[in-house]
């Protein structure tokens, strides 16, 4: 699998994170490719569903970032995604969805050299856990599940 | 159940209220909910080990609510369902009268939310115990073998949904599932689209779910999808030390936080 | 049908040096509903600008992708040049391709790759974008100072000398903050007091300002131009109209052994007292933790004695309620004290004190009337030893950051105890002398050469005491580390400056962020440098990070033109990003169901409830209303929602669902 190039989607907020990765930007820090950012305007709105979504439409990782506890530019949206992400962890891992796949991590907008390193990190772990061939399998199925019964 | 007949009579004669909500004996023998309007007809109302419906789901429903004000036959997950239904505006505190049922079936006097809340914190609101063993060895499983499992048992689901009708917090007069802009459950039944829905139930009930195991009950091809709601139940009280459906003024787990909340994987 | 427009910015080479632009658009021409693809050097020029507002009016656009760099640039400026060509700017949104893409990655196939996906998935979230239209709100022109130190004075007075009313609130009985506890200020040696009593003065006298001491911030609601404030005014236990401000209750109050927080608990104060001679306002308040009538239900001393009759036990705090537009915080800072030094035996040696000890021990006023005394004995100390950077600059302490003031505030005292005490010898450690500023090195090099303070570069290991003297252990590391031992008399601690009690507190109340010492947080570190996170709430002085005098007066002047900039409007034009909840006809009204979760997670208790009744008058259905002028659009609640019926204009589930498909598919 040498050429393997995992599909990582990264989840951020506007005020931290997003700010953060234009300072990775600024400061010329090279990472992998394999990431492509969609922009929230808190981690508070983002939707435990699109990570299934991503997942379901190929993705091999997802990285989920925003302000750290405190800095959070709504006061508390990432206090409320925090809680989201215990309780959709816990069920993931119970129902055997590979976490492993999914970075949790919060990068202010000064972090640019962390968020080179969440990324790369990320990358080099999906790497060596391969295409996520399970969902991609269960989706395959599904869709031939729906012919057969048509 | 004597005693709960002539409380229900009762309170239907002095009009309290104007309809009770208890179980009475169907055509064959099996319970089913009763909506009982008329006071000479409290003598049909049973209590015993047929009747485990969970009853608060009717609380509701526009057809029951309409009649006036409501008695209800209630054991534990009923009570707690009652205190979340209020927490979250749904009900009235004032437009219910508790027909409380001790665990060994005894009729309680639940004069008001204040007594239920004292009797509700006084007992046991950890999952039920025939479903503890089971949850404690789904959890020693690999994740490619719960994966697995779910896969299999999800591949049944006929998105028939009675595990949400079946639930009394599953309230909304509209589902996500109805929900097309965007689509965000598949309205055809495949197993990934099943895994997509169990998933957003469980996590709609993550901190609100008391328990009751109705889902699983109502599902007509056996999925054991009260397992979902129960693990996070567990969770939700390992990481915030709280069980749902104990007060009135209770908030839910997802719509508060504390900034100190423990987490050990966000880096 | 969508007929949408992509706009490839190279920005110079920056980034069609790893990315192949041409294509990249050639790609994007060929998508469905991509009417007009192209590329250009420098899309933000004039030159760029004009092509993309002539290909709207060409090709009839009815979106518009940027593709240059980060929206967090130049958003406003595209978004502006498509509504000069009368295309709603809300319906552009940029491509980030330089920061993202071409300025972290090499050049190769895969960053053209990841460019072309990152500019389709802007293309289909355009495609769902709607029409919006600003939100007006009015605004109400009278600012709130919070702080009435020298930066809360100095915002008060200019913006009340712009025509604007200002609200000024100080929690403790007088204003002038710590500059009125400061003996003389560096690099002039003028008298702190001198300066600054008379602003004081004006701050009262000025018809626009409209000052509350002894008050403090209870609560914070609204948003930019619209705050609505609940001030506690606690209970003075005095009717401020009728009392004189003689002070015959003052010096009759049997209590008098009360530490004196002016004097840094150097000295003693009454139960009813004014904090110091030149106090503004010039009236007393009784304490009430200490005023044995409150304590004991017995003495009222103080009722009998006055002249006026003002005493009012019975009075009770009130409760004001305030329409704000703007607010700039200003609640100065603190510094640590006791217990914080084991190691140098702080609490534990009398003759052990900090700067603004030494400050009232040098001001004429103070407690010493000036004269540089040992706490212990009275004596003047032969031997003094200055100890900068006391927790400053050290991170085992939990304090990384340099206080600022101490390298300046040290020079100054060690020249002052040098000017008083001529026959004595100074000594100061020091980490680095941290002297920028103007006529500041010169002014610490004048004590080093003129006044002949012994300056030593290295810390202090410890002090303790051995026969009535404080032996000062520390290093010189010039001298290549050699041990240095030094008999002292005193020994004064230029310690940490660190945020107000009571500042996270406050920032919670309004919303804005500070960060993990409790300082206020700006917007920006460097071109947002008064501005918090929340709009409308501006900083001054010291409760951002220890500053110094012409500092915090900058600052404060910067704030009160950002106040004064936000009162020279009469309406405010708000983003319309805001989260709304679905309405449908009756008897639907709408798919929200009313639980109101929302309504916790909420931040700024922007949702409402909204009823709805039928003919008879009969409510319904309850259902949630968000206040549009409130929303901040976090979109927490739109994540929370289990029925969806909230969602976020300009971030909608449709939008942002979208995104995420065309991110991953290539098609």
């Amino acid at each position: 699998m040498s050429d393997f190039e995992p599909k990582v989607v990264a989840f951020v907020c506007n005020w931290c994170t997003y700010a953060g990765a234009d300072l990775t930007g600024t400061s010329r820090i090279k990472y992998a490719s394999n990431v492509k950012i969609i922009r929230f305007p808190c981690t508070g709105r983002i939707d435990f569903m699109l990570l299934l979504k991503a997942f379901a439409n190929g993705a091999d990782g997802i990285i989920v970032s925003g302000c750290h506890p405190n800095d959070c530019h709504y006061t508390s949206g990432n206090f409320h995604a925090k809680r989201r992400w215990i309780m959709f962890k816990e069920l993931m891992d119970f129902m055997g969805v590979d976490m492993n796949r999914v970075t949790f991590s919060w990068v202010s907008a000064a972090e640019g050299a962390k968020w080179a390193d969440v990324v790369n990190t990320t990358v080099t772990k999906i790497r060596e856990l391969g295409p996520y061939v399970s969902y991609k399998e269960l989706v395959n199925k599904s869709v031939e599940e729906e012919v057969k019964n048509d | 159940m004597t005693s709960l007949i002539i409380r229900a009579k009762e309170l239907l004669e002095n009009k309290t209220v104007q309809v009770v909500i208890g179980y009475e004996a169907g055509p064959t023998g099996v319970a089913r909910p009763a909506f009982i309007t008329d006071p000479a007809k409290a003598e049909s109302l049973i209590y015993d080990e047929r009747c485990v419906q969970n009853l608060a789901v009717y609380l509701t429903k526009r057809e029951v609510k309409n009649i006036g004000k409501m008695a209800i036959v209630a054991t534990l997950p009923v009570m707690r369902s009652i205190m979340m239904l209020i927490s979250e505006q749904q009900l009235f505190a004032d437009n219910i009268v508790v027909l409380g049922i001790s665990a060994d079936g005894k009729l309680l006097d639940i004069a008001d939310n204040k007594v239920m809340q004292g009797y509700i914190e006084k007992s046991d609101l950890s999952n039920p115990e025939k479903y503890k063993g089971l949850l404690t060895e789904f959890n020693k499983l690999s994740p490619e073998e719960k994966f697995l499992y779910w896969q299999k048992e999800l591949s049944k689901c006929i998105k028939c949904y009675a595990c949400r009708q079946a639930c009394p917090m599953c309230y909304c007069t509209r589902c996500t599932v109805e929900v097309n802009q965007p689509q965000w459950i598949p309205v055809k039944a495949n197993t990934h689209g099943n895994m997509e829905w169990h998933i957003l139930r469980a996590m709609h009930l993550a901190g609100r779910c008391i328990s009751c195991g109705e889902c699983g009950r109502a599902c007509p091809v056996g999925i054991p999808c009260h397992l979902l709601t129960m693990h996070l139940t567990d969770q939700v009280y390992n990481y915030f030390k709280v069980y749902a459906g104990t007060s009135e003024k209770m908030s839910s787990v997802l719509s508060t936080y504390e900034p100190n909340d423990k987490e050990s994987f966000i880096i | 049908m969508a007929r949408i427009g992509v706009f490839i910015c190279h920005c110079g080479e920056n980034i069609s040096a790893t990315v192949d632009c041409g294509k990249v658009a050639e790609t994007i021409g060929k998508l469905k509903h991509v009417a007009y693809s192209t590329e250009y050097k420098y899309m933000c020029s004039d030159p760029g600008q004009t092509l993309i507002k002539d290909a709207i009016k060409e090709h009839k656009l009815t979106g518009v992708v940027v593709s240059a760099c980060s929206p967090r640039m130049h958003e406003p400026t595209f978004r502006k040049a498509c509504a000069e060509a009368g295309l709603n700017p809300f319906l552009c949104e940029m491509a980030n391709l330089r920061e993202h893409c071409s300025w972290v990655h090499e050049k190769n196939e895969l960053t053209t790759q990841k460019a072309i996906d990152i500019v389709r998935t802007q293309v289909e979230k355009v495609k769902l974008n709607s029409a919006l239209q600003p939100i007006k709100v009015p605004v109400t022109k009278t600012a709130m100072v919070i702080g009435g130190g020298i930066a809360g004075i100095q915002a008060a007075l200019d913006i009340a000398n712009t025509g604007h009313k200002v609200v000024m609130i100080e929690r403790s009985p007088s204003i002038g903050g710590h500059m009125s506890q400061l003996s003389e200020t560096f690099p002039t040696l003028d008298c702190s007091q001198c300066i600054l009593t008379p602003r004081m003065v004006e701050v009262a006298q000025h018809p626009n300002i409209t000052l509350y001491t002894y008050a403090e911030v209870e609560s914070v609601e609204g948003f930019i131009g619209n705050f609505k404030v609940k001030i506690r005014k606690k209970a003075k236990s005095l009717d401020e109209k009728i009392c004189t401000g003689c002070g015959l209750c003052t010096t009759k109050c049997p209590q008098k052994k009360i530490p004196n927080e002016f004097e840094q608990g150097m000295g003693m104060r009454p139960a009813i007292y004014v904090p110091f001679p030149q106090a503004v306002p010039n009236r007393p308040v009784i304490d009430k933790e200490h005023c044995t009538y409150y304590i004991k239900g017995k003495c009222k001393i103080c009722e009998v004695v006055c002249p006026t009759k003002a005493i009012r036990f019975d009075q009770p705090d009130e409760i004001l309620d305030l329409e704000i537009g703007a607010i700039v915080v200003a609640t100065g800072f603190d510094i640590k004290h006791a217990d914080f030094f084991p190691e140098y035996g702080y609490g534990k040696y009398k003759d052990i004190i900090d700067g603004l000890q030494f400050e009232r021990m040098a001001s004429a006023s103070g407690p010493t009337s000036g004269e540089i005394r040992r706490p212990s004995d009275g004596q003047v100390p032969k031997n003094i030893v200055f100890i900068a950077c006391a927790g400053s600059r050290d991170p085992a302490k939990g304090i990384a950051y340099c206080s600022k003031i101490c390298c300046m505030y040290t020079a100054k005292h060690a020249m002052l105890y040098k000017h008083k005490v001529h026959e004595g010898r100074a000594h100061v450690f020091y980490m680095d002398i941290r002297s920028g500023g103007k006529n500041y090195d010169e002014f610490v090099r004048r004590a080093i050469e003129e006044d002949h303070v012994n300056y030593i570069r290295g810390r202090v290991s410890t002090v303790f005491e051995r026969d009535g003297k404080l032996i000062v252990k520390g290093v010189d590391t010039l001298l290549g580390a050699q041990p240095v031992e030094i008999v002292a008399d005193m020994v004064v601690l230029a310690t940490a400056g660190v945020a107000n009690a009571g500042a996270e507190d406050l920032a919670q109340k309004l919303h804005v962020s500070y960060d993990q010492h409790k300082f206020f947080a700006e917007a920006h570190p460097k071109l947002k440098p008064v501005e918090t996170n929340t709009a409308g709430i501006f900083l001054a002085g010291a409760c951002q990070n220890p500053k110094d005098i012409p500092d915090a007066v900058s600052q404060a002047s910067g704030s009160a033109v950002k106040v004064a900039a936000l009162f020279s409007q009469d309406m405010l034009t708000r983003e319309p990003l805001v989260a709304v909840v679905n309405r449908y006809a009756p008897p639907m009204y709408s798919t929200c169901v009313g639980c109101f979760l929302c309504q916790s997670v909420c931040p700024y208790q922007a949702i409402e409830r909204e009823e709805f009744k039928n003919r008879e008058g009969k409510v319904v259905k309850t259902v949630a209303k968000i206040n549009e002028g409130l929303c901040q659009g976090c979109g927490t609640c739109v994540a929370l929602c289990r029925s969806k019926s909230i969602d976020l204009l300009g971030y909608s589930n449709n939008q942002v669902h979208a995104e995420v498909m065309a991110l991953l598919n290539e098609y």
